[in-house]
């Protein structure tokens, strides 16, 4: 079951796990945003990317359009449905305890995968929107081939959360985001639109899931099941992160995409990253809930 | 209290119902019944943990699959008898249960909740999946035990097969229900009260909650066990992470605090499929219909709809005391 | 030898000390009393006592027994109630339900015998329903029995908070601010109410409020917190003239 340390396998690993990680730290931080705006944590956050995703999907290759076209068509749809979700499902539950809005996600979680599946056939292959081209450069030291759609994965991920670090400090939409993550209450005396502010973080998050959806396709199984379930990578992600420290989470999200990719060049066996997704899982919950510390009583 | 015999009567006529009812169907349908039952339990499973700790659990799929797997490769791989595997599965459930309990403890609803996902996940992906642990989940070729024969009367009859599943359902709600009415009630009760209190009164947290997690894993084992025998093939598929979204929708729905919800939830988590199935409409929508249904039911009605149903009966027939307003019969309602 | 020891308890948040030195010793069948401005630590030393929060430096004994590193239940094991600044009732039982759930938390009721209601259960679960409404009668709120707790008036809702710690058959009750929420007759109902309860069910009391009336009608000893320390003990009479005390409450201006 353990193969020869192929060391010559570790570059090429890297790059892969480099993009992964891109990946769910990009869907991290919009899940983190969300989380810390409106206090809830959206388990259709994955959901949400693999319905847009599927849009970009119809858009580009279904209908024929330019890939770039279909990108803006599911962060449209992605921010559409985070909308959806925050005035039509989560503005009527506001008082109610924590975890009676992230069941409600999970509602969501259930029917959008299986409207997807509806639509677009739950078990039929579907080929991913390819961005930018698969051929790629070869790095000189390490001989490994990078393409540029592995890279322009991993530099949309690090913009974005450069984005997002900017749209918090120095926006006034920030600002009153990070008013309202601190408390609702004071924000609203402050003037702050609560409810506007709280659509908008959700628009944004879901539109950042979007983006990740759309850039995970071409790495991963593209179907209604394999997609839903990043967000539990986003969740890991999120929680190395801490919930909100934004740097964390990139560091996070890479790191986790490294973890879960090293271990194929050493060992055979197919749940292995699965397996380091839940130790990672445990260990965060673990750390995160130390007994005695009261760091995220949030729920 | 009229209501309480009002309520025993309907619970009565219910039992024959179910008792006789299936005699005048197919087998299809009895086979269904059968299904409805075992499901019933798994929706009892959570009603033991959110009902009672207040907690709510994605995996119990999960805690299906173990019963079912020990089932499926003992009877199956290694011919033991199924008397023996099944509470073997049950046991194994409920270890792992109690074990998926210890990082609960520290844990809020909803970061258990994750937790959850993360388990259910990892059963699917990882031990469950062909290579890691062949012995136990067949690898690549489902396990197919036949069905056990009761006190020498053989299972393998419909008809027969459901009700034993039926007398096994109706068993584990009565002990339910007499826990809840109970002092484990009260105590389970407490401590979703105010956990502070509850410990300063003396109660062990930790004992009362890694019981519970054990218990309600226990139940959802039992249920796994009964449904290898039933479909006669085990799966990963048939144990996966949606499987246990989907279930812990409908349990919400139909009010995961009351017992009564259990037999409804088993009946419409089986007979509504079939029902979409009759219309000729693709069984696909079912989960749709629970994931709307959730979520408007919660903006509606945050106890579920039996409770809610209950309750107006209930506060009906009550008799008003003292010119006072009924109080809500904290036993009689939630159970 | 004392029924409780507190020595030399020590409270830290980040780097305040919340509480710092402060010793004393409570005797069998004494009521005592401890008071202080807000902010002084009472109810930080209260919650060392009962197990909520452990002490960062001294020890606790009670009853020759070291009780510090004891967990909530624990403590209530050994004997050691308390009710709540803040009223924590469950809320969704009713009250003879809250009674019974101390006596049900040494119930030797195995979850088996329950769920089949054999007679020893159901044996035991009568004497716990008597015990409870024992409990209810001596505090004259019988008649709230099936009432939801959380439905009832906050005097009504302390009195059924003080007969759950009694259900615990307590050695030691430990009361913090029992009388806040209650207006005067209340709190006049409350001061005739604890003596007899010491003398009915044979206990020492531990006394934490910041109502002067209360606390100088009732308690035998008073010991006065600021700042995390002793300032003073003695009597009643003693400790309200002491112009330490008064210094306290009141500011320098005064002394």
């Amino acid at each position: 079951m353990i193969l020869a340390v192929s060391w010559g396998l570790i570059p090429s690993y890297t790059v892969i796990g480099l993009v992964l990680g891109g990946v769910y730290a990009m869907a991290a931080i919009g899940l983190v945003l969300i989380f810390r705006v409106s206090g809830v944590l959206n388990f259709a956050h994955g959901a949400v990317a693999m319905f847009a995703t599927f849009v970009a999907y119809q858009v580009s290759i279904l209908w024929g359009l330019p890939g770039w076209i279909g990108l803006i068509a599911a962060m449209l749809a992605g921010s559409g449905i985070g909308l959806v979700i925050e005035t039509g499902t989560m503005r009527p539950l506001t008082g109610r305890p924590p975890l009676t809005k992230v069941v409600v996600t999970i509602g969501w979680l259930l029917g959008l995968q299986t409207l997807a599946g509806l639509v677009w056939g739950a078990n039929a292959y579907h080929r991913p929107v390819q961005l930018v081209s698969r051929s790629g450069f070869r790095v000189p030291l390490v001989h490994v081939v990078v393409g540029y759609d592995q890279l322009t994965t991993f530099v949309v991920a690090l913009v974005l959360a450069l984005a997002t670090a900017a749209l918090l400090r120095f926006t006034t939409l920030g600002t009153a985001m990070r008013a309202v993550a601190d408390s609702p209450a004071t924000a609203r005396l402050w003037g702050i639109n609560v409810n506007r502010v709280t659509a908008a973080s959700w628009m944004a998050g879901s539109a950042m899931a979007a983006i990740a959806g759309v850039l995970i396709t071409p790495l991963i199984s593209f179907d209604t099941y394999s997609l839903t379930l990043i967000v539990i990578d986003a969740f890991t992600a999120a929680l190395i992160g801490r919930l909100s420290s934004l740097p964390l989470t990139v560091l996070g999200g890479i790191g986790l995409g490294l973890a879960q990719t090293y271990p194929r060049a050493f060992i055979s066996s197919a749940g292995v990253s699965e397996l380091v997704t839940f130790i990672l899982v445990l260990a965060t919950l673990g750390l995160l809930f130390r007994p005695g510390s009261s760091r995220v009583r949030l729920a | 209290m009229t209501g309480d015999r009002l309520r025993r009567a309907v619970v009565a006529l219910l039992v024959v119902v179910a008792v006789a009812a299936p005699a005048a169907t197919s087998d299809y349908v009895r086979a269904l019944s059968a299904d409805a039952m075992w499901s019933g339990l798994l929706v009892l499973s959570m009603v033991v943990l959110t009902g009672f700790v207040g907690q709510i659990s994605f995996c119990q799929y999960s805690f299906a699959a173990i019963g079912a797997f020990t089932v499926g490769s003992l009877v199956s791989g290694h011919h033991w008898s199924f008397w023996l595997a099944m509470p073997l599965g049950v046991a194994f459930a409920g270890l792992v249960g109690v074990l998926v309990g210890i990082p609960a403890l520290r844990l809020s609803g909803l970061f258990l909740a994750i937790l959850t996902v993360a388990v259910a996940l990892f059963f699917d992906n990882y031990l469950l999946a062909p290579g890691t642990w062949n012995s136990f989940s067949g690898g690549l070729s489902p396990w197919q035990p036949g069905r056990p024969a009761f006190l020498g009367l053989g299972l393998s009859g419909e008809y027969a097969f459901y009700l034993f599943s039926l007398a096994v359902f109706l068993v584990c709600t009565l002990l339910v229900w007499d826990l809840r009415t109970g002092k484990v009630g009260r105590v389970l009760r407490a401590i979703r009260g105010s956990e502070l209190a509850a410990s300063t009164m003396g109660l062990n947290l930790t004992a009362w909650k890694l019981t519970a997690f054990g218990l309600s894993a226990a139940i959802a084992g039992l249920a796994g066990a009964l449904s290898a025998v039933r479909i006669g093939s085990v799966s990963a598929p048939s144990y996966d992470f949606v499987h246990s979204i989907s279930l812990a929708a409908v349990a919400i729905v139909m009010g995961a605090g009351s017992v009564g919800s259990a037999a409804a939830g088993g009946v419409f988590l089986v007979f509504g499929r079939y029902v979409l199935q009759q219309l000729s409409i693709s069984s696909q929508y079912f989960n749709l219909i629970v994931g709307a249904g959730l979520v408007l039911q919660l903006v509606l009605t945050p106890q579920g709809l039996i409770p809610s149903m209950t309750q107006r009966l209930s506060t009906r027939f009550a008799r008003r005391t003292d010119g006072l307003a009924a109080p809500v019969p904290a036993e009689g309602v939630n159970a | 030898m004392a029924l409780l020891e507190v020595r030399s308890i020590g409270v830290r948040f980040g780097g305040v000390h919340a509480v710092d030195g402060v010793s004393f010793s409570l005797h069998q069948g004494e009521i005592l009393g401890l008071i202080g401005p807000n902010g002084a630590g009472k109810t930080t030393v209260f919650n060392t006592i009962s197990g909520v929060r452990r002490p960062d430096a001294g020890t606790i004994t009670f009853d020759g027994r070291q009780i510090d590193q004891l967990r909530p239940h624990q403590r209530a094991r050994l004997g050691i109630a308390r009710t709540f600044q803040n009223l924590l009732l469950f809320s969704d039982m009713t009250v003879l339900e809250n009674l019974m759930v101390p006596v049900d938390a040494f119930s030797r009721r195995g979850v088996i015998s329950d769920a089949l209601r054999l007679p020893s259960s159901r044996y035991e679960e009568e004497r716990a329903v008597e015990r409870a409404r024992a409990v209810l009668h001596f505090l004259g709120i019988s008649g709230a029995a099936t009432t939801r707790a959380g439905d009832l008036s906050v005097g009504l809702q302390r009195r059924v908070e003080l007969g759950r710690a009694l259900c615990l058959r307590p050695t030691l009750l430990l009361l913090d601010e029992p009388a806040a929420g209650l207006d005067a007759r209340e709190t006049a109902e409350l001061a005739a109410l604890l003596p007899r309860i010491r003398e009915r069910f044979d206990l020492s009391m531990l006394l934490v409020d910041h109502d002067m009336a209360l606390v100088m009608r009732v308690c035998d000893h008073i010991y006065v917190l600021d700042f995390g320390r002793i300032i003073s003990e003695g009597a009643p009479q003693t400790v309200r003239d002491d112009p330490a005390v008064i210094r306290a409450y009141l500011g320098e201006q005064v002394a």
